[in-house]
């Protein structure tokens, strides 16, 4: 197997949830997913406070549990995945932040969420310009 | 080499403790977290007294099997420009590889097709930096890869000497790298080419399911300082920098943290 191949296989045990590839310590390489799960949480935790606060001390163990097998997007992306995965059972203080982003941010659920001003640039880009005052008749 | 002591690494959230340490002349920066034509203010204060400010790339993943993607070398380079930085620093790894980014620093295999996809890719950074010095970390990881054809020194100096880079000895990752594998940390510095040391990382880590994990979070232990005078007995590093990253202490906890790392390298205190 060629090198890209390889890593792309150890890559894919960690986030993703395949099979650790022959000859690795399978171990080790399981002790490497969770704990990077565990650092996601915590990154997620700095972009989305509110959402991580309404966990309380479970913040960790319930983020790291929800991304096994789901490889990162983001901070921005993951919080706001797991937040609509957690539907009514989302607390309150989370429901306000995701208010909130989804206020600030269009997100398709597909890829990166856009800055709704800047969207919004994007979009008076495409439009034809409005006719303004002019001197024609 | 200048002489730069003890240092911490900058972040902002600790930016007013870093700014207010009166014997600071050496820190580092998270190159992805700068924006090279808008420098935080704090940052640009500490370049403009003479603290020489190295911009610490994460996301490059030199160890890739795919080529280096120019835009992350070219802002690499701009962060030097940005910051007149004299070196810059990134690591002995890979971040991300077939479409999924790993949001880590993971170990490559220390064989020789391996060498020469690193030794490619750190060229093609440094044709982007112009002759700016770049110091390379080799990173912790709980597991290796199987069937290295080379040791971790010969892996080292192989990368070192093709493409004339420097060492960023991480002493925290020597550290753990040895407790995990159940080796003696000490024999495995005298297997690093020493001599080419730029700077020096100090952190701490802690044990989790019978793994010492390289956290950043937590105090530097005992054992990593013990290290620390290990390493300064055999050579005289230009810097020793302490590396948080998240859980920020209290400033009097930084403070004793940078004091303890001082005593053991045998330099003057910068707090």
């Amino acid at each position: 197997m060629k090198l890209s191949e390889r890593q792309a296989a150890l890559v894919a045990a960690l986030v993703a949830g395949a099979e650790v590839p022959a000859g690795f310590d399978h171990a080790a390489v399981r002790a490497t997913a969770v704990a990077l799960r565990r650092k996601r949480a915590g990154e997620v935790a700095r972009t989305w406070p509110l959402l991580a606060a309404s966990y309380g001390g479970a913040w960790t163990a319930t983020f790291a549990a929800w991304a096994a097998g789901r490889p990162p997007n983001g901070s921005l992306r993951d919080g706001w995945d797991f937040a609509l995965a957690a539907g009514a059972a989302l607390p309150p203080l989370a429901r306000e932040e995701l208010a909130a982003r989804a206020a600030a941010f269009a997100y398709d659920g597909h890829t990166a969420p856009v800055r709704r001003n800047r969207l919004s640039t994007r979009l008076r880009r495409l439009r034809p310009p409005k006719s303004g005052p002019s001197n024609a008749l | 080499m200048t002489d730069y002591g003890v240092a911490i690494g900058w972040r902002p959230e600790i930016a007013g403790y870093v700014e207010r340490l009166p014997g600071l002349r050496f820190t580092e920066v998270v190159a992805e977290s700068v924006h090279p034509h808008a420098v935080d203010d704090g940052l640009r204060r500490l370049v403009d007294r003479g603290v020489c400010v190295v911009p610490h790339g994460v996301r490059l993943s030199l160890g890739g099997a795919e080529p280096v993607d120019d835009t992350r070398a070219a802002h690499l380079a701009q962060c030097a420009a940005a910051l007149r930085a004299p070196l810059v620093s990134e690591h002995i790894a890979f971040v991300r590889a077939g479409g999924l980014e790993a949001g880590h620093l993971l170990p490559v295999p220390r064989t020789r097709e391996s060498v020469d996809a690193i030794v490619a890719n750190v060229r093609r950074a440094q044709a982007a930096l112009g002759g700016v010095p770049l110091a390379l970390e080799p990173i912790a990881a709980l597991f290796d890869w199987p069937d290295p054809e080379l040791t971790e020194g010969q892996f080292l100096t192989e990368i070192l000497d093709r493409t004339g880079t420097l060492l960023l000895l991480d002493i925290a990752n020597i550290y753990a790298n040895a407790r995990n594998r159940g080796e003696s940390p000490t024999a495995l510095l005298d297997e690093l080419p020493l001599e080419r040391i730029a700077y020096v990382h100090v952190a701490g880590g802690s044990e989790h399911d019978g793994y010492y994990h390289d956290t950043h979070t937590d105090a530097t232990p005992p054992a990593v300082l013990e290290l620390v005078k290990e390493l300064c007995a055999r050579s005289t590093p230009p810097a020793l920098m302490l590396e948080r990253d998240g859980h920020y202490p209290p400033a009097a906890d930084l403070t004793r943290e940078l004091d303890a790392i001082a005593a053991a390298a045998g330099r003057p205190p910068i707090t």
